[in-house]
This record gives structure tokens, sequence and C-alpha cells, in this order.
């Protein structure tokens, strides 16, 4: 399997075939040495996960103050909980993801869905034009892309259902709430869009620390 | 409910998207079954890569920083110092320096020489014996004295656990304002929140504020019509987050203006520093 920091960087596919194992492991000695105090691994992992991190948590909470606040969070609970990391259970990735989204989440409930309204259609263009060029090439990424196609090919429905979930943090009787559409149906097209997602990403996953 | 019914949950769960009844059900379910446990891993690790999907953003150079400083602001880094330690001495052994030390000579019997073996034994059984009475009273002041340590930590813990209950209660009281404040060219990193009620109780958090120089803090003012009623003063931590709670006075609780100046830090009744975060008009 390959590391994200390593895919992230920029690292030549050819290279990162050649020693998979080892550039996984990267990310998991990464955190153990952060479970071991280690300032400096830290900062290694604030490096490779600080832009999709940081793009998960504007799309959620639809502001840039907000997400560095939740982001400087997140970090410090990867210092504080780097322990508790059992890469049996999943992906350094997962990990850090599940982490982030989980705190931006419980934000976006204190926050309310007033603020939320108010503030999202005004940022967002904002946040579009804040883009570097530089990540412009990330934008494109083989990751991203994947993922993007897979989305692409769920029935709209299904799509919809996830993103809702997924990014704004709403429940199946929410989100029916939302769609003025029955529980049942909602949590049919949830449970099939993500097992349709799955089998769509299918062996690729591996591929993705 | 049973075992088939929690793992039909687990793919909307790995969503957070059940609703609370069936959220605790398969809470409950998944503390005693490896099983759906592993299922439950597989499914979050597939939701996570919906994360992709957003546009990625940098966040400021500052906040790398801010991250690092908190770190070493919480005294947490010293665990690398002892941990370094360990991992020194585990590769000392590892690289064949034996963890053995020598025992001193022993200084020569005089029972011994006297050759009386059962007065020996007796000496040594008695040894023994008070050995084991010192062992056990050393073992039983650390037991006291992790027992204390213990309770201490639980208050404190307590204590903090009532202090954001009430904190979260305040802010997600029904009928509490909020107000944004921005930095002011002086600080343009910093930015705050004021959540107040309608009693007038409020609370300030503000992050990025710049360190106050010594004998200097920041200063939390209320301004109405061009009256500037005077808050309490605060100094932020390391990395530049501080909170503050206080009383906003009645005039203030309507349509105000919040600034923080930075003014020497036994307060002033009168702003007299720049205004290093302000809140809109």
């Amino acid at each position: 399997m390959l590391s994200f920091s390593a895919r992230i960087s920029g690292e030549p596919e050819c290279r990162s075939r050649v020693q998979p194992e080892s550039a996984q492991l990267s990310d998991v000695d990464l955190l153990h040495a952060v479970a071991r105090g280690d300032e400096a691994a830290l900062a290694r992992l604030y490096d490779a996960y600080r832009v999709i991190l940081f793009g998960l948590l504007v799309r959620i909470l639809n502001s840039r103050e907000e997400a560095e606040d939740i982001l400087q969070d997140v970090f410090i609970q990867v210092w504080r909980r780097a322990k508790d990391f059992d890469e049996r259970r999943g992906r350094p990735f997962t990990w850090l993801v599940t982490l982030a989204r989980s705190r931006a989440i419980d934000r976006l409930r204190l926050l309310g869905a007033r603020q939320r309204l108010t503030t999202g259609a005004a940022r967002e263009q904002e946040n579009t034009e804040s883009i570097s060029d530089a990540l412009t090439d990330t934008v494109h990424s083989e990751q991203k892309e994947i993922v993007r196609r897979a989305l692409a090919e769920l029935p709209e429905e299904q799509r919809q259902t996830l993103v809702l979930a997924y990014f704004e943090g709403l429940t199946q009787s929410e989100i029916a709430s939302r769609l003025g559409a029955p529980l049942g149906t909602v949590k049919t097209r949830m449970r099939s869009g993500i097992f349709k997602l799955r089998a769509l990403l299918g062996s690729q996953l591996e591929s993705f620390s | 409910m049973t075992h088939e019914y929690y793992k039909e949950l687990l793919a909307a769960n790995a969503l957070t998207a059940l609703d609370a009844e069936d959220a605790r059900g398969l809470e409950t379910h998944l503390a005693s079954c490896a099983d759906c446990c592993s299922e439950m891993d597989g499914w979050e690790g597939t939701a996570a890569f919906l994360a992709l999907d957003a546009t990625p953003f940098e966040p400021s150079t500052q906040l790398r920083e801010r991250i690092l400083e908190s770190v070493r602001a919480e005294g947490l880094s010293g665990k690398l110092t002892d941990n370094h330690a360990e991992a020194s001495a585990e590769t000392r052994v590892g690289a064949g320096h034996p963890r053995v030390i020598a025992f001193e000579r022993p200084p020569r019997n005089v029972w011994t020489s006297l050759g009386t073996l059962g007065a020996i034994a007796a000496t040594l059984a008695f040894v023994a014996l008070i050995i084991s009475l010192i062992a056990l009273w050393q073992q039983h002041r650390a037991t006291q004295r992790e027992l204390a340590r213990l309770s201490a930590e639980m208050q404190q813990a307590k204590a903090l656990l009532d202090h954001q209950r009430a904190v979260v209660q305040f802010l997600t009281s029904p009928d509490a304002h909020m107000a944004k404040l921005a930095g002011t060219n002086v600080a343009p990193g910093a930015h705050a929140m004021l959540a107040y009620d309608q009693d007038g109780r409020a609370m300030l958090m503000a992050k990025g504020l710049p360190p106050a120089p010594k004998g200097m803090a920041y200063q939390l003012w209320y301004i109405k019509d061009d009256k500037k009623m005077p808050g309490k003063v605060f100094r932020p931590d390391a990395a530049g987050n501080g909170i503050l709670e206080d009383q906003i006075p009645a005039l203030a609780r309507d349509q105000a203006i919040f600034a923080i100046t930075l003014e020497p830090e036994s307060g002033v009744q009168t702003p007299t520093g720049s205004v290093y975060l302000l809140s809109a008009s």
C-alpha cells in the first residue's frame, strides 16, 4: 500500500510501486513516533495531511476561520491520542479523516443550521477564489479523480444522501425531511450508495494509505 | 434487536447518519460483537474516501506554528525526553551491552568465621522478616500516595467536566447571542467569539492573539453610543488562545460593539492601547 503522504508529495508512480510497503509504513511510523512525543513527526504529518483535511473542514463548515480552529484541535488531538491509533483497524488516512470530520460535525451542530445557512453562500465564492495554483495539481490528483469518478457513477439520489450525511452531518431522518422523501427510501438509497461506492473503488482502496 | 439488524446499520453508522435510538443500540452491540466491530472499521475506511471529494485548501501559514506552540505549551513535549531515554536504554541493550549491574563483593561474613550455622539461619530469617515488613510498609505508603494522586486527579477532572458542561449549556442555550470579533491590522491573524445571554453572562473565546508584553494584558470593552464600558482583562496562553468570562453591563446588551485592546494588566477605565479585535457595528 502507498502512503498518502508519499503520494500527495508527488513521488513518481513507478518508485511508489517499487517500495509500496515501506511507503505505507511511513505514516504509521510517524503516528507511532508522535505517540512517543516526537514533535517533528507531528509536523511531518501536518505537512502531509493539512491540505486534504483543511479542504474537508472548509467543505463541512463553510468557513476558513472555523476550519482552522478545528484543524488546530485535530492535530492537538493527534498529539494526545496517537497512542490509540491501531493500524490493524485502519489506515492513518482513515483515522485522521474520521477524527477531523467528527470534530467538524460536532462544531457544525454547535453552531447550528442558522449560521450554516448565513455563512455558506457568501464564503463559497471566497473559498473557491483562494485555491492556489500549487493546489490545482492536488485537486486533480489520482486519488481525488478515482473518488470523483466513483461518485459520478452513483445515481444522483444515492450520491445526494451520501453527501448530505457526510458533509452536512445530517441523520437519515433529517435527510428524509430535507428531501421530502420517506425515511425508508432514504435508508435504502444510503445503503445502496455506499455499497456501490465501495464496489466502484474496489481494489483501488488498497492503493491508498 | 438481532445481530443481523445491527449489521445492516453499520454502513450508515460510518456516515454518522443513524438516528439517536439506532445509534445507541448499535453502540451497545458493538461493545460485545467483534465481527461487527471489524466490519465497522471497513465501512469507516470507505466513508473516509468521501473526504477526497472536498476541494483541497491551504490553511494559513501561521497555523502550523500555532499547533506546535500549543503542543509545547501543554508541556507534553516532556514525554519525548522520557521516551528517548527509554529508547536509548533499549538501544544499549540491543547493541550488546547487558543491563547487568555487578554486585559489589560482599564483606567478609563474621558469622561464617564463628561456624554457627544456626545463628546464620536465624539471622537471615530475621533480616528477611524485617525486609518484608519494610517492603510492605513502603508498598502501603506508595498505594496511599497513588490513591491521593488519583483522587486529586479525579477532582480536577470532575471540576473540568462540570465547567465544560456549563460552557456547552451556556453556548447552546436558546437565548445565547454570538458576536464575532475580527483581528484589526494590529493582529490580522486573531479572531474571537463572544457569547452572551439576556442576563448579561458573557464568555469570550479568542485565538491567534500576539503574546501580551510583561505587565500588559488584553481588556474587553463594551461600546454603546460612543460610551466605552470596561470589561475584564486576560492574558492569552503561548498559542495566543484566551478565554474570559465576564458580565456585560445592562446598557451594552443590545446593539453594542465589542473590542479588545492591549492595556496595563490591572485594567483601565478608559481604553489607552491599540485595538486588536473588533466586532462588526
